[in-house]
């Protein structure tokens, strides 16, 4: 897995590549939580180069959408295509979260 | 009688399959589907055009076919006994007839083509009692070439009617129509909006007539040809007639076959479409809808008319629009046979200038020949299935470009060598079965618990896919279930020893076994809460358990003798 972070504005844009699983969802589960560190805060997460996730990555992104709700953050998933976005919904996790196409809507969605 | 589950219907759509919409948008949409469905009456136009049929003939011909085609629409719709899907979709005339259809009239006459229509519908009835047994000798890269071909022969056809040997010399008039025909076909889809791109080969046909008067293709004679006609009459059937050509049997075969795949796809996009829970094929409707496509063939022959198909562009406008009531099929019908008993609609089609009809082909052609080749791309294809599919497409099109080939064959084999459709299918067909000898039907692997690699795992579903010829979806979904469950057995730290990986197909199941030493896998029905998911890593492995469960079309876990086992079952 991947894993790069920038800051575009006031957004932090989070873009993960490669695969999500029980051995490298914990990385992921770290960058999170520093990202989402500071109370209203804005991120998004671009999966759009993302092949794989497994119930591990789910719960990582699970938990994270937890902690922005409780800080008043806005966590943004973006680029949810193909064989990934058969998987969130095979998962429940369509509904979840806040779910939108380009990068830039959802540096759009995040402001 | 317990009814049936009524589908849930998607966002997208507006009438559902079994609502009925005010009585102007059924209107509306019944004309919208005729006019998408009126650019395939080229086909048709150029068999009974090699014929020498007159134009009236030609128009009777084409109204008898009308009628047909509302019976066919008719027949979809409505569940009578164990015919029609139930669906909105409607019947139409197809690419996929016209090659073997221009050998027969070339052989035999209208008789030879009706009589061969009849038995291809005859053969298609039959066919769809047994869609499922031929499924391994006619996989889908098979069918993607079919239709490809399809589309390069009736393609070729309809070039050969301008520049063919036998062709009068092209005007400069011609051309210019031609030009124009195809080009407003182009810009309305291209550059059209709504409505305007869903009728732009109508709308290019318009084009293309009123071109062709003003630059007198189109004469004052023939348009008063059409002012002589009545308004109001019900077709001749003057030319019915019946013979039979075993020489001709592997053409019509071929495209039967061909029709009866297309019709299973066509209704499969209708299932989805209606139902916001749609997961897989239901092959019941696909038989009804493929026996109600067969009799509808079966009509055309005795009626006097060319094979016919399911429109898939019909169900994409129904898609469009959100209207897939059936009531709108009903109308379409309805439409359909007025038509058919307006000879002026009907002469005036028949009198389509070649520049035209050409220009409306090679247009609608272009669509066949881009759905065969994505067809073919769905399928993960090896070395074999590649060379079985690059061999048939050379042969084809090496039949289109030196017609010589099959001067020295003997007569009887002539229409299977002499048509680059039937030759590049039996090419491919004979090659399939040559290399289905000694492919292994299962594989095995073993995965250390110290030394696991998820990419392995993928590299290997993903060559015994392509060594298969299974779907890549299929394939997908089988590596996600391998990598996720050998994932949350082995985070669950229970295994010893090494995890056995056992995967076995047929044209049908693909069936995964992964086997253990340690306590059986928890595959729930009922999805974890979140909180229960995000609270520890046991409700981490249950919706584990439950997306496996949900991913495959069948599950078993078993434990004996402290030895795990986990069955997942795909259907193919």
């Amino acid at each position: 897995m991947d894993l790069r972070e920038e800051k575009i504005g006031e957004v932090s844009v989070v873009a993960v590549a490669g695969r999500i699983d029980s051995t490298t969802a914990p990385a992921l589960g770290e960058q999170l939580t520093l990202s989402l560190q500071a109370p209203k805060v804005r991120v998004v997460l671009d999966l759009s180069r993302l092949e794989y996730i497994s119930s591990a990555g789910f719960r990582i992104l699970l938990i994270a959408a937890k902690r922005a709700d409780e800080a008043g953050s806005r966590l943004v998933l973006c680029g949810v295509v193909g064989k990934v976005r058969q998987l969130f919904d095979l998962g429940g996790f369509l509904d979840l979260f806040t779910i939108v196409g380009a990068r830039e809507d959802g540096i759009a969605a995040a402001q | 009688m317990a009814s049936q589950p009524v589908a849930r219907k998607p966002g997208n759509i507006v009438y559902g399959l079994d609502e009925a919409p005010p009585p102007l948008v059924i209107a509306g949409n019944a004309v919208q589907h005729v006019a998408l469905i009126s650019i395939n009456f080229v086909y048709p136009l150029l068999i009974f055009r090699l014929a020498d049929v007159p134009v009236s003939g030609v128009a009777s011909l084409l109204a008898v076919g009308l009628l047909v085609l509302g019976a066919g629409t008719f027949l979809q719709a409505v569940k009578l006994g164990p015919v029609g899907s139930g669906f909105l979709c409607p019947a139409t005339f197809t690419a996929a007839y016209l090659s073997p259809s221009l050998l027969a009239v070339k052989a035999g006459g209208l008789p030879l083509l009706f009589g061969m229509t009849l038995f291809a519908g005859t053969l298609e009835v039959l066919f769809s009692r047994l869609l499922n047994r031929m499924r391994p000798y006619f996989p889908t890269e098979i069918s993607g070439l079919v239709i490809l071909m399809i589309g390069i022969s009736a393609g070729m056809a309809g070039l050969r009617l301008m520049f063919g040997s036998a062709a009068e010399p092209v005007t400069p008039a011609e051309w210019s129509v031609a030009g124009i025909t195809l080009g407003s076909m182009i810009a309305f889809n291209v550059w059209g909006r709504g409505l305007v791109r869903m009728l732009c080969a109508l709308e290019g046909l318009v084009v293309g007539y009123v071109a062709a008067g003003l630059t007198g293709l189109l004469g004052s004679g023939q348009i008063e040809s059409v002012a002589r006609v009545a308004w109001i009459a019900p077709p001749s059937f003057q030319y019915i007639g019946w013979s039979f050509d075993l020489a001709l049997a592997a053409p019509f075969v071929i495209a039967c076959l061909a029709v009866a795949m297309k019709a299973v796809g066509t209704i499969t996009v209708c299932q989805r479409m209606v139902d916001a829970d749609w997961v897989r094929p239901n092959m019941k409707s696909a038989t009804r809808g493929v026996l109600a496509d067969g009799v509808t063939t079966m009509l055309a022959g005795i009626a006097g008319a060319v094979g016919t198909n399911t429109s898939t562009p019909s169900v994409g406008l129904a898609s469009a629009t959100g209207v897939a009531s059936r009531y709108v099929a009903y109308a379409i019908g309805a439409l359909f046979i007025a038509l058919g008993l307006m000879p002026k609609l009907a002469t005036l089609l028949a009198l389509m200038p070649r520049a035209v009809m050409v220009a409306a082909l090679l247009f609608t052609i272009c669509f066949i020949v881009i759905n065969g080749l994505q067809i073919i791309g769905s399928r993960l294809l090896d070395a074999r299935r590649t060379l079985v599919i690059g061999t048939a497409i050379i042969a084809g099109v090496a039949v289109e470009a030196f017609p010589t080939m099959a001067t020295g064959a003997p007569p009887s084999l002539l229409p299977l060598i002499g048509s680059s459709f039937v030759f590049s299918t039996l090419i491919a067909l004979a090659l399939n079965l040559l290399f289905r000898l000694g492919v292994k039907k299962t594989a095995t692997m073993k995965v250390e618990r110290s030394s696991i690699e998820p990419e392995k795992i993928e590299r290997f579903m993903e060559a015994q896919g392509a060594l298969w010829g299974a779907r890549r979806d299929i394939i997908d979904r089988a590596s996600f279930n391998l990598t996720q469950s050998i994932e949350t057995i082995v985070e669950g730290g229970e295994p010893q020893g090494a995890l056995e990986i056992a995967a076995s197909f047929d044209e049908f199941n693909l069936d995964l076994r992964v086997s253990y030493l340690g306590p059986p896998l928890e595959l729930p029905e009922k999805r974890p809460t979140n909180q229960e998911i995000m609270d520890s890593e046991a409700g981490q492995r249950k919706l584990a358990g439950f997306m496996l469960r949900r991913h495959a079309d069948r599950v078993a876990a078993t434990h004996k003798a402290g030895r795990s086992t986990i069955l997942f079952h795909f259907d193919h």
